[in-house]
């Protein structure tokens, strides 16, 4: 997770990396006690990028202006976030700025230096003006001096930007981050150096075994517990969406899928949701879905055990999942695949079923679906007749709750199976199977 | 790598509940687990596997280890697989999910200068149908044949290999390189060992939206490999990446997909077709795919690289 700016700077003071007095402030009356000289910079400490450009950095020379300039910035929502804290900072002034970072590069698997005299908001980053330098081996200082020279720089700011980069490198490596980000680093007319803003993104696999870090945070929202993934408009846009969101469309891949024939348009929106456990599965899911017709409103992935909040085992997994998928937008339908995990069918249907219970989603009665929609066509393979013959068992779902379309390996207690039989859960023995089902039940009548 | 019912397994962290789980699965299979470790539960024995307290204390007591499999907890998981370098193990399955990218740099480097093979972490292992199983792919997904199964990701394995198993395809190896974010072995490498597998004649790449290890791998086919490849890749209607940041983004275009400036699963399955990789729609879609290529490569075997 994105540390803020003010807890970054936290961290560059304490490694030793040049930073501008400075003070939070968490209330206009803090700016009556100012311990900074005017004039300040006021910016609001929000997560997102182009702060600048938003409106969510500006300047004051006394208390009064100072007063009105909070004010404004307070109740400006940059990114849909308003700030909880201003930092107000001294003013420097700048003949210079670069771009320095620190990041992982995924595929290499090693560390890798990034700078560029080109920083600042109006920088102009990109591979071809951010230079580069790969930490193949252990980490010594002269692949900061690589680095620098790379940069274009000479003279005495060889071994002062140098050492800039060698303390975020030990602060990387130290704090076990995914990024250190120093933009701008400002220059003054005597070669003095002033991180002016910085971003540091903290691993969230690693932030357990740093309790520093962990009280830096504190107080702040930690990362969202198991919580789907929601496309915007769904998989199936309706004309509307179309027509207000850009034509690329939410969805990756949409203008592929012009040739598939089992694309169906009928009830198109009814929301589905998708539950698996390992990502691949899940977007395979989404795929099968998405091709069957079925407009998909989001998807979790239950096999990722690791991250702030995330019950441990697969059942408080689970449940949460049927949470999050219930709100803000409910679905209708939901696939949930489970293969190869610690629990047995009965098990997923009995933590299903009590959520249900709980949740009031189902109402007791149930009733043969009257009149089945007729998108499966002619049967084309043994999983197509499966769904056929499921279908023709389907219960209408006239509760609150959404029908469920469970694939999991194994076979059924006699138990489960009555128990299966007067909820709306409908069993699939394939990944395709329960895909298509989805897709048919999402277009059936909604009660 | 040969791995066959002889392979000689130690887990370490065998005290740990998903090794409570699987190992018995793991010797149920045939797999001769010799040895675990577990710091500070030397001398007991779970599963009736004898505790350690070292790696090298195991080796001592059990003989020589081929494979070093690691259920131990995240923060713990590099040291592990670092001790099991120390005692001269070149093979190591990490199953632990979770661990620190930056402890995988470190063991990326110790294992690029010790020639050993590391898989995962957070990842299945390896299975060998009907000869060994190391880690936890369900063996109910599986029967032994000649098709070769690398992916990014388990479950996605095991479906497909449920499927080809339905479909009269037995296995002869599935691998699955693991979902954290940085990991020991890639898509690339894994191609080349089934190409070298000589009980391989076909392979099954499952590749997904994210990263670009498919890209390097077709780069790979293309130049290298004579099997026939099948690939599916998952994430067609996956949502856009929301923007990455600078550094990211510039970190993003060193690689194969950020030189082209695009980030789908389209541009993949380009660079797959261009490989003359026969590319699947849909999972279930694979066994046809490789039925054809199978009955291509009957009638005119060709000899490339």
């Amino acid at each position: 997770m994105d540390l803020l700016e003010y807890q970054a700077k936290a961290l560059f003071a304490a490694m030793g990396i040049p930073v501008l007095p400075s003070q939070p402030i968490a209330s206009l009356q803090e700016l009556r006690e100012l311990k900074i000289p005017y004039p300040i910079a006021l910016k609001s400490q929000v997560r997102a990028g182009g702060r600048g450009r938003a409106g969510g950095i500006r300047f004051a020379s006394n208390t009064i202006d100072a007063v009105a300039a909070a004010q404004a910035i307070f109740s400006l929502p940059i990114g849909g976030e308003c700030p909880a804290l201003l930092l107000a900072e001294a003013k420097y002034n700048v003949e210079q700025e670069f771009y320095l970072a620190v990041a992982l590069d995924d595929n290499a698997r090693r560390p890798v230096l990034l700078g560029s005299t080109q920083g600042g908001m109006d920088g102009k980053l990109s591979a071809g003006t951010v230079h580069q330098v790969l930490v193949d081996g252990e980490f010594s200082p002269f692949y900061a001096r690589r680095l620098v020279l790379k940069m274009g720089l000479r003279g005495e700011l060889v071994p002062s930007v140098s050492e800039i980069v060698e303390r975020m490198y030990a602060l990387f490596v130290q704090n076990d981050l995914d990024l250190v980000e120093i933009n701008p680093l400002g220059v003054d007319r005597a070669g003095g150096l002033m991180a002016l803003d910085g971003k540091v993104t903290v691993n969230d696999s690693a932030i357990d075994r740093h309790t520093e870090l962990k009280c830096l945070l504190n107080g702040v929202v930690m990362p969202p517990s198991l919580k789907p993934v929601w496309i915007e408009g769904g998989t199936v846009p309706t004309p509307t969406a179309n027509a207000t969101h850009s034509t690329q469309g939410a969805v990756n891949g949409q203008g592929s899928n012009s040739t598939n024939g089992d694309r169906s348009k009928k009830n198109a929106n009814t929301p589905i949701g998708i539950v698996c456990n390992g990502m691949g599965l899940t977007l395979a899911a989404l795929d099968l879905v998405c091709r069957f017709g079925g407009n998909v409103a989001g998807f979790v992935n239950v096999g990722w055990t690791v991250g702030g909040g995330r019950p441990e085992t697969l059942e408080g997994r689970l449940e949460q999942a049927l949470a999050s998928l219930s709100h803000p937008h409910p679905v209708r339908v939901v696939l949930l695949d489970l293969l190869g995990s610690a629990i047995t069918l009965d098990g997923v249907v009995a933590v299903i079923h009590q959520y249900a219970k709980r949740h009031g989603w189902w109402r007791q009665e149930t009733q043969p679906m009257e009149e089945l929609p007729q998108p499966l066509s002619t049967p084309r393979s043994e999983g197509d007749l499966a769904v056929n013959s499921l279908a023709n068992n389907l219960t209408l779902n006239k509760g609150r709750g959404p029908a469920i379309v469970l694939r999991v390996l194994g076979e059924p207690s006699d138990e489960t199976r009555e128990l299966i039989e007067s909820l709306p859960i409908s069993l699939a023995d394939s990944l395709e199977a329960a895909a298509k089902l989805t897709a048919v039940l999402a277009s059936a009548p909604q009660a | 790598m040969r791995l066959t019912p002889n392979t000689k397994v130690l887990i370490c962290g065998i005290a740990e509940p998903l090794a409570i789980a699987h190992v018995p699965l793991m010797r149920d299979y045939g797999t001769q687990v010799l040895a675990g470790v577990s710091p500070g539960e030397g001398g007991r024995s779970i599963n009736e596997i004898p505790v350690f307290d070292l790696v090298e204390e195991a080796i001592a007591t059990v003989g020589p280890i081929d494979v070093v499999i690691v259920f131990s907890p995240a923060y713990a998981a590099v040291d592990a697989a670092l001790e099991a370098i120390a005692a001269g193990i070149r093979q190591v399955v990490m199953v632990s999910a979770g661990v620190p990218p930056l402890d995988m740099v470190r063991l990326v480097r110790r294992a690029e200068a010790t020639d050993t093979l590391v898989l995962g972490p957070n990842c299945p292992g390896i299975i060998v149908p009907g000869q060994v199983l190391l880690g936890m792919h369900p063996a109910e997904c599986y029967q032994p044949g000649s098709i070769g199964i690398v992916s990014r990701c388990s479950t996605l394995a095991y479906e497909v290999a449920l499927q080809l198993t339905r479909a009269g395809f037995g296995q002869s190896i599935a691998a699955c390189i693991g979902a954290d974010r940085v990991v020991g072995s890639s898509l690339l490498q894994w191609l080349q060992m089934l190409d070298e597998d000589d009980r391989t004649e076909a392979i099954v790449l499952l590749g997904e939206v994210s990263g670009d290890g498919e890209l390097r791998a077709a780069r790979y086919i293309a130049e290298t490999i004579d099997k026939p490849v099948i690939a599916y890749i998952a994430g067609h209607f996956a949502p856009v990446n929301r923007s990455i940041g600078h550094a990211n983004q510039i970190v993003a275009s060193r690689t194969e997909l950020g030189k082209r400036g695009k980030t789908d699963v389209a541009t993949k399955v380009a660079a797959l077709k261009a490989a003359k990789v026969r590319v699947a729609d849909r999972p279930s879609k694979i066994p046809e795919l490789l039925q054809r290529a199978l009955n291509t490569k009957a009638k005119a075997p060709s000899a490339k690289g």
